[in-house]
């Protein structure tokens, strides 16, 4: 799908001669195009819901909820989480967004850091092993110099809970990336989908269009071509009016 | 919980207890009832959305509570030898009792309540009537107060009652098994018949959290049958309900959370406090049990000849 993405980019691009994109930069501009439009699903997703609470969306092939849902649930996740320190955990790098966090099988609560003491506090709702709870707070990972990276942990509670963690999440999806392989007759790099670092775009077929315009915002606002931006923008406002419609 | 096969029911799958899962049928655990609510009353599409399960659990935890106190007949029962302080504390998990008996050759005789106090705390004095206190403040208490003495040694005066005695109904003092009194013979006027009963007495110190008997107890055993709230301790995982009650559960928990929601209309907080009300009468009428074959066995007593 990438290179057909990026065929279909570079066709719009050179038909007027507004320039070229190197593969380095298209690589870029595709890996925010996806980041952009993987998160517009969590948002359309709200919006379909309000929308059948408002008996406007239908079911069957009407059913853009569960077609939304189902792109989000392609990049859902399950891990064990590794032990930070006694009832601390690390969550993967990759987690946009936590499901269920599971507790030796338990269901564990996300509670808010401004109630859990109030919550351990309480006589008939403290966590207890069927009835765990958690909250997600940050730290700082590795040593300076290099600079330490910012992570996200989770602290179970009760504190008994040492082991038997396991995340549910949407994860980040992976960075898309065009490898090449040698230079072509006309000077241009040749398609390797067999590099080792090759990456296609992870999002569905029908979400082609919307890359393409996203891609070539980036690319008009790069190579300064006011018409190539409006192009995109037009195409994805369009999109998004269509989304919500 | 899922169901279990017969052989987890009867034999607890060979493992020890073996009685573990006996009569379990009849009831849905806490964990089922909060995990069922979670899933069909509370959703994108219910009238209860973005709900913390704390919240759910503790609504939950209050309808089981007040079930107990109020429909549910879940009694539960200790025995306890009462020694010569005359006292019995009250069990762990006790909110409200039920009746309270002596043990005596294998009968048990139900004990009446005793609404004179007998039990005090006393301060200490000092020889010009000022009260005492130790090094943090604190008044100094002795052990026991005289009221406490009086009953303990049997020093206050008890009701005589044998109605073929000329002393019954008079007030004296058993000791030894035998029967003294201030005067020779004259009716005590007025008795008190809250105590005016053969058996042992008590009254409950609830502040101590004891019973206090009256001597003639000292010695027997006492079976005390209690309320609990449900909560089992604290341990959720025993927490149970009767499945009689299940819906009600439910209906209690909707309307708790509607209730104290910001924004949801009246005629909705109406609506479930109808339903939680008419699912509680069910529940009572259901485990009120009334039957044929119990109204049977009452009323074959009509024909009994009383002498």
């Amino acid at each position: 799908m990438i290179n057909e993405i990026r065929n279909a980019v570079l066709a719009i691009v050179n038909k007027n001669n507004y320039g070229y994109i190197t593969p380095a930069d298209f690589n870029l501009y595709a890996e925010q195009a996806q980041l952009s439009i993987f998160e517009d699903y969590f948002q359309s997703y709200n919006n379909q819901i309000s929308r059948e609470n408002a008996r406007t969306l239908g079911t069957g092939y009407a059913n853009l909820r569960q077609i939304t849902e189902e792109v989000i649930d392609t990049f859902s996740m399950v891990q064990s989480l590794s032990q930070y320190a006694a009832s601390t955990f690390s969550i993967p790098p990759d987690c946009y967004l936590m499901i269920n966090v599971l507790a030796n099988g338990k269901t564990a609560e996300k509670v808010s850091l401004n109630r859990i003491n109030q919550l351990l506090a309480s006589n008939l709702t403290a966590p207890s092993v069927i009835y765990p709870a958690y909250v997600v707070s940050g730290g700082l990972q590795g040593t300076t110099p290099p600079p330490q990276v910012l992570v996200q942990r989770i602290t179970m509670y009760p504190t008994s809970i040492i082991s038997g963690v396991t995340l549910q999440y949407i994860r980040y999806p992976r960075l898309p990336k065009w490898t090449w392989l040698n230079v072509g007759v006309n000077g241009d790099p040749v398609f390797n989908s067999s590099a080792a670092d090759y990456i296609d775009f992870e999002l569905p077929e029908t979400d082609s269009p919307l890359l393409i315009s996203k891609i070539l915002q980036y690319a008009g606002i790069s190579i300064r071509e006011a018409d190539v931006y409006k192009l995109g923008a037009t195409d994805d406002t369009a999109e998004y009016q269509k989304d919500r419609s | 919980m899922g169901y279990i096969s017969q052989y987890e029911y009867y034999d607890n799958n060979g493992n020890s207890p073996n009685s573990a899962n006996w009569g379990s049928y009849q009831y849905v655990s806490l964990e089922d009832i909060v995990n069922n609510f979670m899933l069909m009353y509370q959703g994108n599409h219910e009238l209860i959305n973005n709900i913390n399960r704390y919240q759910i659990l503790f609504f939950a935890k209050r309808a089981i509570q007040e079930l107990n106190y109020d429909a549910l007949k879940e009694v539960k029962v200790l025995e306890y030898p009462i020694g010569s302080d005359l006292k019995l504390f009250l069990p762990s998990d006790y909110v409200n009792w039920v009746r309270i008996s002596a043990e005596v050759n294998g009968v048990l005789f139900s004990l009446s309540e005793n609404f004179q106090v007998n039990f005090a705390t006393a301060y200490l004095q000092g020889q010009n009537g000022q009260l005492l206190y130790d090094q943090n403040g604190n008044v100094l208490s002795p052990q026991y107060s005289e009221l406490d003495l009086g009953r303990i040694n049997n020093t206050a005066p008890s009701l005589y009652t044998n109605p073929l005695s000329p002393y019954n109904g008079q007030y004296g003092w058993c000791i030894d098994d035998v029967w003294y009194f201030r005067w020779g013979i004259g009716g005590a006027f007025g008795a008190n018949t809250e105590t005016a009963n053969v058996n042992p007495t008590f009254s409950i110190d609830k502040q101590s959290g004891v019973i206090n008997f009256s001597s003639n107890m000292s010695g027997l055993l006492c079976v005390i049958e209690y309320i609990s709230d449900g909560m089992e301790n604290g341990n959720d995982g025993a927490v149970k309900v009767n499945k009689l009650f299940e819906d009600y559960i439910y209906a209690a928990i909707r309307y708790s959370i509607l209730n104290n929601r910001f924004g949801v209309q009246e005629y909705i907080i109406n609506r479930a406090r109808k339903d939680r009300r008419a699912l509680l009468m069910n529940a009572k009428i259901r485990l009120s049990n009334i039957h044929p074959g119990r109204l049977l066995m009452a009323m074959r007593g009509r024909d009994k000849w009383i002498k």
